[in-house]
């Protein structure tokens, strides 16, 4: 009789610690999920200043300054599934990189402490994001694993739980930055 | 940086100038002590006869045995000392500035324990401390301040007392390069090298650190262990050019390596079982070998900057 009560107890714990365990794995995922946001948004504010400040500068690239307020207006507008936010952040990391690179040609602009800030606080927001980034990659490599591996997939299929993607970048992102080719499209 | 190259021209050009004169000291000073431990020697040895043809330890007999050892010890303490303090500013010192002349150096101060345990590195509170060999400054856009360290742990009483070393070795502190607000430990990594997965499991109970936190980099994960109380933050800590870095550290080194991140600081331990940038009596200064030992101990130290690309200021932090 006692040892039927201990193996029900001890069976009765494993169920709720795999349960929870379940469910801490999908938060964290969701929670780094929302950390991205909050540092894309931020992404999206500290672009406006940008734009701002380079535009008197750069007389060369407006068509491409144009295109990013356009993008940036349209991400802030918030009327995007996750897939089209994702590929908006990376045509607009890749048009950052572009901006970057061409700030080479203005002296003046390298000079004005103002946009030196601005871009200190870039280079430190698209670090954050990266991190956060790959905090996620981790915590979803950390949530497939629970729902792929026995035991816990039992309950995962039980709970309904099924493995979710970790971050890719596209193949054309994956080439290194041509400025001359971002300027010219 | 400064490569061995270049100090294999100051050494030849200017610095061996320097060593003749301290070599003359060290000489007069080995030839004194040599004859202190002949004297000491030649007492406790007519002791020791007379207590065998006696064949029985007389009590007078102990006396100045013990006089004369305690005697001999004395001295020896009192005529290395000038010489020590003499060594380590005209070697070690000008080695200091050789490899950059905006540090500092002081033969007799060292990193508190106060800032040893904020580290966060080492659990356990040394209660038996010391350190020496203190260089501070700025190289660079990265203050930097690090010396030699020995902290202890002394439990027990009578019979049952024991040390236990928790450090020994070259405790580093630089300013990092980036702003955070959490904490992050890099410990060698033992559990997961002899456990393999199970180790891992083990470490992330581990209840003494932060979360545990599982980095991409295979090699990386292979050397070390990492914990923090800030997942994303210890990413954007430890990004994967760092760890690359931290790694080819490891490897240069060879050593035991910890190193913690906290309060916008980044801190280095780097065991070590020989003490660092001590003189040898007995071993003439004009090799160049032990010079090159010492340099290559500091350049290490200083090195931490570019080896970790602590002066590359691109982020908010100036």
């Amino acid at each position: 009789m006692w040892v039927l009560i201990v193996i029900g107890v001890v069976v009765l714990l494993a169920v709720v610690f795999i349960y929870n365990s379940l469910i801490a794995k999908k938060n964290q995922v969701k929670n780094v999920f929302g950390t991205i946001d909050a540092l894309l948004k931020k992404r999206y504010d500290l672009l406006g200043n940008l734009i701002a400040t380079v535009k008197g500068y750069m007389q060369h690239e407006k068509n491409l300054l144009r295109e990013i307020t356009e993008m940036r207006a349209k991400a802030v507008s918030g009327r995007m599934s996750d897939d089209e936010q994702v590929e908006l952040d990376n045509k607009l990391s890749k048009m950052l990189g572009g901006i970057m690179v061409a700030i080479e040609n203005y002296p003046d602009l390298k000079a004005n402490e103002n946009f030196m800030h601005l871009q200190r606080t870039l280079n430190e927001l698209e670090e954050q994001i990266s991190a956060a980034r790959r905090a996620y990659n981790a915590a979803v490599t950390t949530y497939n694993n629970a729902v792929e591996m026995f035991p816990t997939n039992l309950a995962a299929s039980l709970m309904g739980y099924k493995t979710k993607n970790v971050f890719e970048i596209s193949p054309e992102q994956r080439e290194n930055v041509d400025a001359d080719k971002i300027f010219k499209s | 940086m400064k490569t061995l190259e270049d100090f294999t021209e100051f050494y030849n050009s200017t610095f061996s100038a320097d060593l003749n004169v301290l070599e003359q000291e060290r000489r007069k000073i080995a030839f004194k002590l040599l004859c202190v431990i002949a004297a000491v020697v030649c007492i406790a040895g007519v002791c020791l006869l007379i207590w065998r043809t006696r064949n029985s330890i007389h009590p007078v007999l102990i006396a100045p045995a013990v006089l004369c050892l305690s005697a001999g010890v004395v001295i020896y303490d009192f005529m290395t000392k000038r010489y020590v303090a003499r060594f380590k500013s005209l070697v070690i010192g000008k080695i200091v500035h050789f490899i950059d002349e905006n540090l500092n150096y002081d033969a007799e101060e060292y990193i508190d324990s106060a800032t040893f345990m904020l580290s966060k590195i080492f659990t356990t509170k040394p209660n038996r401390y010391k350190g020496d060999d203190l260089v501070w400054g700025k190289t660079g856009a990265t203050e930097i301040k690090f010396s030699e360290i020995k902290a202890e742990h002394e439990s027990g009483s009578g019979k049952n007392r024991r040390h236990h070393t928790i450090f020994k070795g070259l405790f580093f502190i630089g300013d990092f390069n980036k702003h955070f607000t959490c904490e992050t430990i890099v410990l060698p990594d033992t559990a997961e090298k002899l456990f393999g997965h199970f180790g891992q499991k083990l470490q992330s109970m581990n209840i003494f650190r932060g979360q545990l936190i599982k980095l991409e980099d295979p090699e990386f994960e292979n050397y070390f262990v990492v914990y923090g109380d800030d997942q994303i933050q210890a990413r954007y800590i430890l990004s994967t050019s760092l760890m690359e870095r931290i790694v080819e550290f490891k490897k240069k080194t060879g050593r035991v390596i910890y190193l913690s991140f906290v309060g916008s600081k980044v801190f280095v331990a780097v065991s070590y079982t020989k003490s660092l940038f001590e003189p040898r009596l007995f071993r003439t200064l004009l090799d160049f070998e032990p010079v090159r030992e010492y340099f290559e101990d500091l350049q290490l130290a200083i090195g931490i900057v570019d080896d970790l690309n602590l002066n590359t200021r691109i982020w908010s932090k100036q």
